[in-house]
């Protein structure tokens, strides 16, 4: 008997949750009436678990099931909005009998919603707790040994649990019940339909039938009954006639069938049909090719699937990433500065209830999205290269410094957009807390700037950037920057890598290629600044200038009441915001499109040079030079040599010519004549013969190409 | 190849780019012109701009989609207007859409005009990563935009205004109409091409599983509901039953926030849209090795790797340059004595079938012992720094004196400018007829060639 103990502690569990459950679901009859009651709360722990894993893990069955969990939600909204509810509390004094509801309605006052919309809440409330209560029971009954015996000795306990509470309320309150027949008939009524036939019934269904099919079938029927019954039975004018004199008042007007109920209903059964048919299994394995060559796949899930960790260990593991580097150290402190401050802002927000400061906080959650991006584009960049990526990620950072550029480029349009409208129709301006905030939002990023000007700035210490006004030239004195030892450091803004080239090439012009050397060792590690944490700072700058924007104009509005001031204010910064945001997507499109670096064009029409002027070597066919990031250059090359010549030599010098201006990774293939004549052999396409052979024709063309090279 | 001297002024492949930007928003370009200094002179931007354009222009098919462009812009204009004048969140959702479509027919305007160039020095592979980029640049443009929508939705939220039903329904049928319209009456090569290949958004799966299912009940759609349908007009018909559904619930119920909600869905919606082509894209931008070619790949290698003399491939790269060409390089690592050029045509006329743009370098170890580690010390084959490796080998100095003999060789290549490259040039060919050598003396060798290359360095 002892170790029957904790069994028996289980079960008592069991039977308090099953009856607090009970309870909550009765609660709920009275408040959404029988038909709303039966919609929300008789469905299958199946539909619902399907429910939950659809929406919440990433196999939850495929697109349908996740219709169906949303059509199941938009059945408990159609519920919840369109049902009519014109009546606010009835009658308080006469539902305030219990503690439990005078909670409630407590509760239910303060949102502001009916006593209606209040049952549906709950009711969908209990409806997980429901699910949860069952799958727990499962595992006790498994325990205990058999589901009916869990039930039984469940029932009993709760009876044993509930019996003071009942007697005491029996005892206290004078009730208005005559005699014990008047009670004893529907007592027996519900103990056999709810817990005896109830249980049985469901048991022998799923013993025989499929367990989703028993839940379809069900749902199905119980909701028809329910709307047949509640058109029928429920009808003011067939209530006369059927029900008792004594429960006319339960059924009110409140609980007749509605246009929302059937439109939910439809819903609900769509859903449950849903949520229970099998998922087809074939998901993504089907992988082919057009004839085009296109590939034919969907969405491989499976394949894609990792082994899980856990939260707290993906956290910690990219924390310790970010905190690796300077770059994205910077990011990740920066950006938990600004959203310590939006959370401020929002709290203050809500407290105050303020409009303007909880839009604002907003705001500063959506230019947060560009520092998170700026994050994982600096984290991502420093993983290994793979099958895939076979260069390495070094070019996402190219890729998101694109994508800021393209970011800033929609805020001024939008912020431009927005200042025309109100320079035709200008809107009443609130300046109340206005210049608090943007001095703050004006602080924070300021401490933006200074972190991340050391990041890529190193050259250009002159320029002041906590000068919104001056941010232009400070922004072209910081993109000139990283070549500003051979332009002289005078700091005009046109900005961009042309200009660093532009003065690169009046440099070497003709001296010997030592000075070019010299020169590239000297520039290659500034010049290859980030282009990633250029985005990241054009968007901290163009914030700044925001509040230094906001500032200004609040001070104009309410010192001299000149309301013009706003709009102008917002076109000069989106004026400034376009103008500085070009230089960088410029270079950046540059990076993405392969093009051949135009800082470089001097060396590399001098490397031709050297490489077509090699012993051995006839001519030289498809060199490509291109920006891989904008620090680093790959170079491919085709050369033709003559029979004699060793093709290792000539791979060795030209590696070694390319090796001087900076350029480390060259592929170079060497062609002899024997090689066409084996790639006919092999039956390769004729126009590689018909280049060569034109190649060797037309030796001057590479005359013409050095001419086009020097005039990038 | 050949085609060097028939490429267009360099001006305008220097220049092109700015056409893109510039048609990316749309706003002034003029201020921004001193961005590109080596414009040297001769003509000055916009008439290289307007001069492409006029070209582009004289084509049957540019006039076409210039003509659409003109209906779209209008369109869209009037659109706006009534956008401002419903105040309507949600039609301005699905106004974005056709902003989109204006970037998609410049997309296509730039594609006519990419199948004229021919490759430049300034742009060795080609001009048809423009297109990539472009699509890119409009998918990214839409979702950004689509972004700001949920954004001015939530502030929308907290402050919810009337909206004015009167012209939601014609513009809601307008923007469908436009939409529909730029969809199919004009053969976007790039754009298409992105929709066929990328995977599919999530509202097409739904759509699919949705037809899928619809066809175990009415056999007889399955010629128009299988194949995959076009994600465009999924997300206009998708908008267009949503914007419906919030006119009649603002109607019927003046429930405003239906509005504001149903802009949050179609802005969920551009999303998932567009979400995949910009992966796609965004994937070939970022030089990658598109996956579903992986196994060709490999299983070309592998056939290659049976090859006489063929020891390993290394440094493999291959990279989707556009839509549907490959370019790649790779290092083919051979035995001694195997034929370079017979090997480099095997595999090329292998590899070409894939890979279009390809170079492969044929790599011999020790191919004249003096100068080995001359090249697998420098950093042109990947290697990092072995010079204190090497320098803790180089024991003996007879060695270090023999190839400080070899290194006085003169240089190779024919004019003689006072060049800083002379010490990494390897010694004549006298050395290579010694095949046997320890590994003592080649490392001795590397060392001398290494301090020779460090002397480059100093000089």
């Amino acid at each position: 008997m002892v170790e029957c103990l904790p069994e028996l502690f289980r079960v008592i569990r069991h039977a308090f949750f099953g009856s607090v459950i009970s309870f909550l679901w009765l609660f709920g009859l009275t408040l959404c009436g029988p038909l709303r009651t039966i919609l929300l709360f008789e469905h299958s722990d199946l539909v619902i678990i399907a429910g939950f894993s659809a929406l919440f893990t990433s196999n939850g069955g495929g697109p349908a099931k996740l219709r169906g969990a949303v059509f199941f939600i938009l059945a408990v909204l159609a519920v919840l909005l369109f049902d009519h509810d014109d009546k606010l509390h009835n009658d308080p004094d006469h539902l305030h009998s219990t503690f439990v509801s005078h909670v409630f309605h407590h509760i239910i006052t303060n949102v502001g919603w009916s006593d209606h919309k209040g049952g549906v809440v709950l009711l969908s409330i209990t409806l997980c707790l429901q699910v949860g209560f069952n799958s727990a029971s499962k595992k006790l009954s498994v325990d205990i040994g058999g589901s009916k015996r869990l039930h039984a000795l469940s029932t009993i306990m709760s009876t044993m649990l509930l019996l003071p509470w009942a007697v005491f309320i029996y005892l206290t309150r004078e009730s208005d019940i005559e005699s014990w027949v008047y009670i004893l008939f529907p007592l027996i009524l519900v103990i056999f339909f709810m817990f005896v036939f109830d249980y049985y019934i469901e048991a022998v269904a799923v013993n025989h039938l499929h367990p989703p099919s028993v839940a379809l079938v069900g749902t199905l029927t119980m909701l028809t009954g329910a709307v047949f019954l509640s058109a029928t039975w429920n009808h003011p004018l067939m209530a006369q006639v059927t029900t008792l004199h004594k429960m006319k008042d339960i059924i009110t007007e409140d609980h007749v069938l509605s246009g929302g109920v059937v439109f939910s209903v439809i819903i609900m059964m769509f859903s449950t049909r849903l949520l229970l048919a099998p998922s087809r299994g074939a998901r993504g394995s089907f992988i082919g090719y057009s004839p085009a060559g296109l590939p034919l796949y969907s969405i491989a899930g499976d394949a894609l699937q990792r082994t899980t960790h856990s939260v707290f260990m993906v956290l910690k593991n990219g924390l310790r990433q970010i905190l690796e580097e300077s770059d994205s150290r910077k990011i990740f402190y920066f950006l938990c500065i600004n959203l310590a401050f939006t959370f401020v802002e929002l709290t203050y927000g809500v407290w105050t209830n303020s409009l303007g400061l909880i839009s604002d906080g907003f705001h500063m959650l959506f230019d947060c999205s560009a520092l998170v991006m700026g994050l994982y584009a600096a984290v991502m960049s420093r993983w290994k290269a793979s099958r895939i990526f076979s260069y390495g990620f070094d070019r996402v950072e190219v890729l998101s410094g694109f994508i800021n550029g393209l970011f800033l480029i929609v805020i001024g349009i939008f912020v431009f957009a927005e200042a025309i409208g109100r320079l035709f129709e200008p809107p009443e301006i609130h300046t109340e807390r206005l210049l608090t905030v943007s001095v703050m939002g004006l602080l924070v990023n300021l401490t933006g700037i200074f972190v991340f000007k050391s990041a890529h700035g190193h050259s250009h210490g002159g320029h002041g950037h906590s000068h919104g006004g001056h941010s232009t030239g400070g922004h072209g004195g910081h993109i000139t920057g990283g070549h500003g030892h051979s332009s002289g450091g005078h700091g005009h803004s046109t900005g961009g890598h042309s200009h660093g080239g532009h003065g690169h090439s009046h440099g070497g012009h003709g001296e010997h290629s030592l000075w070019g050397g010299e020169e590239h060792s000297l520039s290659q590690p500034q010049g290859g600044h980030n282009t990633n944490m250029e985005g990241v700072f054009l968007h901290v700058l163009a914030d700044t200038l925001g509040s230094v924007g906001v500032i200004i104009s609040t001070l104009l509005i309410e010192n001299f009441g000149w309301n013009i001031a706003d709009p102008v204010c917002s076109l000069f910064i989106a004026t400034m915001i376009l103008l500085s945001v070009f230089p960088l997507l410029k270079e950046t499109s540059m990076v993405l499109l392969l093009r051949t670096p135009t800082d470089m064009k001097k060396d590399i029409s001098l490397c031709l040079e050297k490489v077509s002027s090699l012993e051995g070597v006839l001519t030289y066919r498809e060199p490509h030079l291109w920006w891989h990031t904008s620090a680093k250059v790959l170079a491919a090359l085709h050369v033709q040599v003559t029979p004699e010549t060793s093709e290792q030599k000539i791979v060795a010098q030209i590696s070694s010519i390319f090796k001087e201006i900076g350029i480390t990774n060259v592929t170079v293939q060497v062609e002899k004549e024997s090689y066409f004549l084996h790639l006919t052999g092999l039956g390769a396409a004729p126009d590689q013969m018909f280049d060569f052979t034109h190649n060797l024709q037309h030796q001057n063309q590479s005359e013409s190409l050095f001419s086009g090279v020097k005039a990038i | 190849m050949a085609n060097f001297h028939s490429m267009p002024d360099l001006i305008s492949s220097s220049v092109s780019l700015k056409v893109e930007d510039d048609r990316k928003d749309g706003t002034k370009y003029n201020t921004s012109g001193p961005i590109y200094p080596f414009a040297q002179g001769s003509k000055s931007f916009p008439s290289t701009v307007i001069k492409e354009i006029s070209q582009i222009l004289q084509l049957k098919e540019g006039k076409k989609i210039m003509m659409f462009l003109g209906f779209n812009t209008l369109c869209t204009v009037i659109l706006l207007t009534w956008c401002h004048s419903t105040n309507s969140m949600a039609l301005t959702a699905f106004t974005y859409l056709t902003i989109f479509d204006i970037f998609s027919l410049l997309t296509c305007l730039l594609s006519l005009w990419v199948q004229r160039q021919r490759p430049t020095p300034a742009y060795s592979f080609g001009y048809e990563r423009f297109e990539v980029l472009a699509v890119f640049a409009s998918t990214m443009l839409a979702q950004l935009g689509a972004f700001f929508i949920i954004k001015e939705s939530i502030a929308c939220l907290l402050q919810q205004n009337e909206v004015h039903t009167g012209r939601l329904l014609l513009g809601t049928l307008l923007a469908c109409f436009v939409h529909l319209i730029v969809t199919f009456g004009v053969k976007n090569r790039a754009v298409n091409h992105v929709v066929e290949a990328s995977s599919s958004s999530w509202l097409q799966e739904h759509m699919t599983d949705m037809s899928e299912s619809l066809c175990h009940i009415v056999p007889g759609l399955s010629k128009i509901l299988l194949p995959r349908l076009n994600p465009f007009v999924i997300i206009a018909f998708a908008g267009g039953i949503s914007l419906f559904a919030v006119h009649i619930l603002i109607d019927t119920k003046m429930y405003y926030s239906a509005d504001t909600w149903v802009a949050v869905c179609i802005a969920i919606m551009t999303c998932g849209t567009l979400f995949p082509m910009t992966i796609y894209t965004g994937k070939i931008l970022l030089q990658t090795a598109p996956s579903h070619i992986l196994g060709q790949l490999d299983k070309v290698l592998r056939e290659a790797s049976t090859l006489d003399g063929v020891l390993e491939f290394r440094n493999e790269h291959f990279w989707t340059l556009s839509f549907g060409t490959l370019a790649g390089s790779l290092q083919v690592r051979v035995r001694r004595d195997a034929d370079e050029q017979l090997v480099l045509a095997h595999v090329f006329s292998r590899l070409s079938s894939l890979v279009s743009v390809l170079t492969i370098q044929i790599f011999k170890d020790d191919w004249t012992r003096a100068s080995t580690y001359a090249m697998v010390g420098s950093p042109a084959f990947g290697y990092q720094s072995p010079i204190p490796a090497l320098s803790t080998r180089a024991q003996s100095p007879v060695d270090i004196s023999l190839s400080l003999s070899s290194f006085q060789s003169p240089p190779q290549y024919k004019p003689p400018p006072a060049s800083s490259f002379v010490g990494v040039v390897p010694p004549p060919k006298r050395s290579t007829d010694n095949t046997r050598t320890s590994t003592l003396t080649s490392a001795g060798r590397g060392t001398s060639d290494i301090a020779g290359f460090s002397s480059v360095n100093l000089s």
